[in-house]
């Protein structure tokens, strides 16, 4: 006879498996026993347990839970005592497989019938297989989406690549180097950019956004918004002279803020495409019905249409692969830190634009001040700060706002002092981080690198920041050197983490993948199938997964582009998992547990 | 540290030292760290560190650090937590121990106060004048021996503990001038106004411990119950209702768990504050009974206000919750005296 053990952990997760529910179906299940949570027997005392094991007369028993492998060493070993085979304790791991909320409390009841019965799930539930067309939609066109596009294209398939702002590139676009490497962030990122612009097989369609996905594994029907850029793409020859007249401004999104930018603008000299566009939200034609001084002034006729209609399109696709990235921490929601209220208190991503070259402030470092007409901008007029405070783990590792470590920060932030000194050579910076996470390939020598650049490296968060004598007060523990710190600066910055993007749950819902409860998009298998989801033909790529740096989201893009392209060269595609109803499970488990009787 | 989460709450061992708390905390200094330290000793068993150092003395549980602690940790309410362990380290007599860790021997000894103040009503058969010229010479010496037997003896310990086993080497001067903060300290407390946010609670606080010091002074040593004069009888019922009116607003903002502080009350807090409520109510009671006339036949209520107040004086002075405000103003000049050792290892040193 079998036997089943839940172990349940209760961490407070509203949508968390029902185990009440599974605890009754396990009961129903085929050979099975006696079913007990992990509390009702003496797990820890082998000799009980063996005891135990003995008056059921057990065989098998079969330990399920989020993460039932931390109590199999108890139990194997009173099997051992009880007289049976060590091996006859299996686990049913519900994550393993996916079965994460109570959304798929199917799933977990399939998992564990057939881990009861002695087969896989794998083996029950393998989905069966369909015919693939050949296209693929690329949903973000950061170093993710961009990577995964260039593999497929490369391969000869067609790539629609959708990207919702008027640029390629992502959050990478924005750097000056990368860590930790050093090396020039456009260096590497341009070539790919404009090898995707002239690629004939990709398809770029920028200012664009998924509004709707029908269809089924292999055969999606995606209807795609194309947002009116009022520029026509063929026919701008990318001169500058409509920005240059422009009587209208806003702030850059691709300078986060650090500047203004027209309402005929290029987010940045080397965007891809290298073509204009108008923000309709702050063009005075669109708002006031009158102005259109770039259509006077455009030296292409008909190149500007200011009253261009947002267009859509619907295109057929096998595979869709998602590579939306991340959101960066809104610094504003801690009060303690000041952000919004001090000036001179940054983000890391505002300092990466100072810092580049072609950013707002020609690459050196100045205070934040009022233009003529009161708007914060960045500017060459003003002066340069002298000593800097990086703060780690802004919104992160913080069980007030993202419980998780946002994996990047401490190196970006050991490249930001770095980069802070190579600028200005005299300037004090003082680091605070709470533990030092230099996990990759060449991060901890990187680490060693910067230490010994004379930058002071404390260990201990920074609780709060307050003006003093007009300078910035850090106020830190120093918990190695045992003393309390008010450090005065002139300018802070907030090494903010990464978030999902709001839209990742509505774009989760239309595709049917599925997002963790941070919001990050969940992964077929955390260890082995990283970048497919449980909708046959949708992957995962970049940050969008979880955090991570440019390298992994690069393996990541080239991964789901090798899947893709699996099905495309077999032209068959496996169909969901989540599509296998319960009693299919139930039935194949069935007959591959008859057959195996059988051989035996 | 087991023994520590029968003193408080026990989620201390999330903390994964970042230094938040110390940093964001209004009365940290340089020297004076907590409560990240404190914390540490606890996770690595360092009781005798826990037990020589004055530090939880200095946090007046603005709940700041708790708030913003990363890892939910509560650093707030372990310092709270040491507090009731120290109090019970300092006490020789093991009492204050027993009655944070057992609630029953808590209500036991209440009760047998409570039997032994209504047998000795019986003994004087009820005579208001008896029994109350008997309450009279109890009060005062119950003072004169809860400070001499337990308090004294109690606050040298903590002396030895946070001072001399601590090894806080300070210069002469620096005890004379502790002597002083002493004083200033034990009556305003006004150390709580260097939190931020505070004011409102201090207020409160101040006008509780007057209130209190006054109806001591009036009830014991100015014979309220016993007086003609005017003044005095007046003094009284201001104080008297200060402390029950104040006590009051304390219960409800409990209730409602308003502030962060509040959210953990321990069943010996609440002691605290409904024995502190219904001294002063049944003190204003008994003195109103008097001057309309009514007491001789409502005498219960004098029974009742003299229970009150012998538990009071008997079990929650010398082992409660009122001796924290004793070794609190104590631990301020203990902490300046380290301050100055401080300062002078650092000039020897230089
Ligand atoms: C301050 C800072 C410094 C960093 N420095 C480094 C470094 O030095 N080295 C390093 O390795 N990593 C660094 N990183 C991490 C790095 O930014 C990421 O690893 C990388 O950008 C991930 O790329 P991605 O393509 O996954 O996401 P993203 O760069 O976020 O790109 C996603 C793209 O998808 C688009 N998009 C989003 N939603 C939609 C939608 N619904 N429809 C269409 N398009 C959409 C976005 O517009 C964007 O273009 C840093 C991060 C920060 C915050
Ligand atoms: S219409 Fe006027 S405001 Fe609008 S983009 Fe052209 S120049 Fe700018
Ligand atoms: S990478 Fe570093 S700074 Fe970022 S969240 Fe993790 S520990 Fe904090
Ligand atoms: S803030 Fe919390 S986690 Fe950080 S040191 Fe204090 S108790 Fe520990
Ligand atoms: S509760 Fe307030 S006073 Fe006490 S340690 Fe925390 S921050 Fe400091």
């Amino acid at each position: 006879m079998t036997g089943i053990i839940f172990t349940k952990v209760d961490n407070g997760y509203s949508g968390a498996l029902d185990y009440n529910e599974l605890f009754f179906y396990a009961k129903g299940i085929p050979g099975v026993g006696p079913v007990w949570y992990s509390t009702d027997v003496p797990l820890y005392d082998k000799q009980a347990m063996a005891d135990l094991i003995k008056e059921q007369q057990l065989k098998r028993i079969v330990v399920a839970g989020d993460t039932p492998g931390m109590v199999k060493p108890f139990l194997t070993g009173a099997m051992v005592i009880a007289g049976n085979n060590p091996e006859d304790v299996v686990l049913a791991s519900f994550r393993e497989y996916g079965a994460t909320d109570n959304t798929k409390i199917d799933r977990a009841k399939g998992i564990l019938f057939c881990i009861a019965l002695g087969v896989t799930f794998a083996e029950a539930a393998l989905p069966e297989e369909t015919d693939v067309q050949p296209d693929t939609l690329v949903i973000g066109g950061g170093i993710a989406g961009i990577q995964a596009s260039l593999e497929i294209a490369n391969g000869n398939q067609k790539v629609y690549l959708v990207e919702r702002t008027g640029t390629l590139g992502g959050h990478m676009a924005m750097f000056d180097k990368t860590f930790p490497t050093l090396d020039c962030a456009a260096c590497i990122l341009t070539p790919k950019m404009v090898e995707v612009g002239q690629h004939p097989n990709i398809e770029i369609l920028t200012y664009s956004e998924v509004k709707g996905v029908t269809g089924e594994p292999g055969n999606y029907k995606v209807k795609i918004l194309n947002k009116a850029r009022r520029v026509d793409l063929a026919t701008c020859i990318g001169c500058g002279i409509c920005t240059e007249k422009c009587p209208a401004k806003a702030p850059s999104e691709f300078d986060n803020g650090t500047t203004l930018r027209k309402a005929i603008y290029i987010p940045f000299p080397q965007a891809v495409p290298n073509k204009y566009l108008i923000d309709a939200d702050s063009c005075t034609y669109v708002l006031k019905g009158k102005c259109g001084v770039c259509v006077k002034v455009c030296p292409v006729e008909g190149c500007i249409d200011l009253d261009a209609k947002d267009q859509e399109m619907e295109i057929t696709v096998g595979n869709i692969i998602v590579a939306t990235g991340f959101k960066p921490f809104d610094a504003g929601k801690i009060e303690r830190f000041g952000y919004g209220k001090y000036p001179q208190v940054i983000t890391s991503l505002e300092l990466e634009r100072l810092i580049n070259a072609a950013g707002p402030t020609e690459g050196n470092i100045h205070f934040r001040s009022q233009d003529k007409k009161g708007n914060w901008i960045f500017s060459v007029e003003s002066g340069m700060p002298k000593s800097f405070a990086i703060i780690h783990c802004v919104g992160s590792r913080d069980e007030n706002y993202n419980k998780y470590c946002s994996r990047v920060c401490c190196m970006y932030s050991l490249k930001l002092a770095h980069l802070i000194k190579e600028k200005l050579e005299d300037a004090d910076v003082f680091e605070y981080y709470i533990d030092m996470r230099a996990f990759g390939k060449g991060y901890e020598e990187f680490y060693e690198r910067i230490e010994n650049e004379g930058i002071h490296i404390v260990r201990g968060r920074t609780a709060k920041i307050e003006e003093r004598n007009g300078r910035l007060m850090v106020r830190s523990e120093d918990i190695l050197n045992d003393q309390l710190i008010e450090q005065e600066v002139d300018m802070v910055v907030l090494s903010i983490g990464l978030e999902p993007r709001e839209d990742a749950a509505e774009l989760a819902e239309m595709l049917g993948i599925s997002t963790e409860e941070e919001g990050w998009f969940t992964e077929a298998n955390y260890n082995t199938d990283p970048v497919n989801t449980f909708v046959g033909g949708i992957t995962i790529a970049g940050v969008c997964q979880g955090p991570k740096d440019i390298p992994d989201a690069v393996a990541q893009g080239s991964a789901a582009a090798a899947r893709v392209l699996q099905s495309i060269v077999k032209g068959k595609i496996k169909k969901s998992i989540k599509d296998m109803p319960l009693e299919k499970i139930e039935e194949k488990a069935k007959q591959f547990s008859n057959s195996m009787e059988g051989k035996s | 540290m087991k023994e520590m989460s029968q003193y408080g709450m026990g989620t201390w061992n999330a903390c994964f030292h970042c230094g938040n708390c110390t940093a964001v905390c209004s009365l940290t200094e340089e020297g004076i760290l907590f409560p990240r330290k404190e914390i540490r000793a606890l996770q690595m068993g360092l009781e005798d560190k826990l037990a020589t150092s004055v530090e939880p003395w200095l946090c007046y549980y603005c709940g700041d650090c708790t708030e913003t602690c990363p890892r939910d940790a509560n650093p707030g309410e372990l310092m709270m937590s040491v507090r009731r362990w120290l109090t019970a380290k300092y006490d020789w007599t093991g009492l204050a121990g027993l009655f944070y860790k057992s609630l029953s021997a808590l209500i036991i000894a209440f009760v047998l106060v409570a039997i032994g103040i209504v047998a000795m009503g019986f003994v004087k058969d009820f005579n208001s004048e008896a029994v109350m010229y008997f309450g009279h010479i109890l009060e005062f010496y119950l003072i004169l021996t809860v400070f001499t037997i337990i308090l004294i003896p109690n606050i040298l310990r903590m002396f030895y503990f946070t001072v001399i086993k601590a090894k806080v080497n300070a210069p002469f001067g620096s005890y004379i001038a502790a002597i002083g903060n002493l004083i200033t300290h034990m009556f305003t407390q006004v150390k709580t106004l260097k939190c931020d946010k505070q004011t409102v609670r201090w207020l409160e606080h101040f006008l509780l411990v007057m209130g209190y010091l006054g109806l001591l002074v009036i009830t014991v040593f100015l014979d309220w119950f016993g007086t003609e004069n005017q003044i005095i009888i007046y003094m009284g019922y201001i104080t008297g209702g200060l402390v029950f009116v104040f006590t009051f607003l304390l219960m409800i903002s409990r209730l409602s768990k308003a502030r962060e502080l509040n959210k953990y009350s321990q069943p010996t807090d609440w002691f605290f504050i409904i024995w502190l409520f219904l001294m002063g109510f049944t003190a204003f009671l008994v003195r109103l009974f008097i001057d309309i006339d009514l007491l001789n036949d409502h005498f219960w209520i004098y029974m009742v206000h003299l229970i009150v107040v012998s538990q009071w004086g008997m079990l929650l002075v010398p082992f409660g919750k009122w001796t924290h405000f004793l070794y609190r103003s104590f631990a301020v000049s203990f902490a300046n005296l380290k301050k100055a050792a401080l300062i002078k290892k650092l000039a020897t040193a230089a």
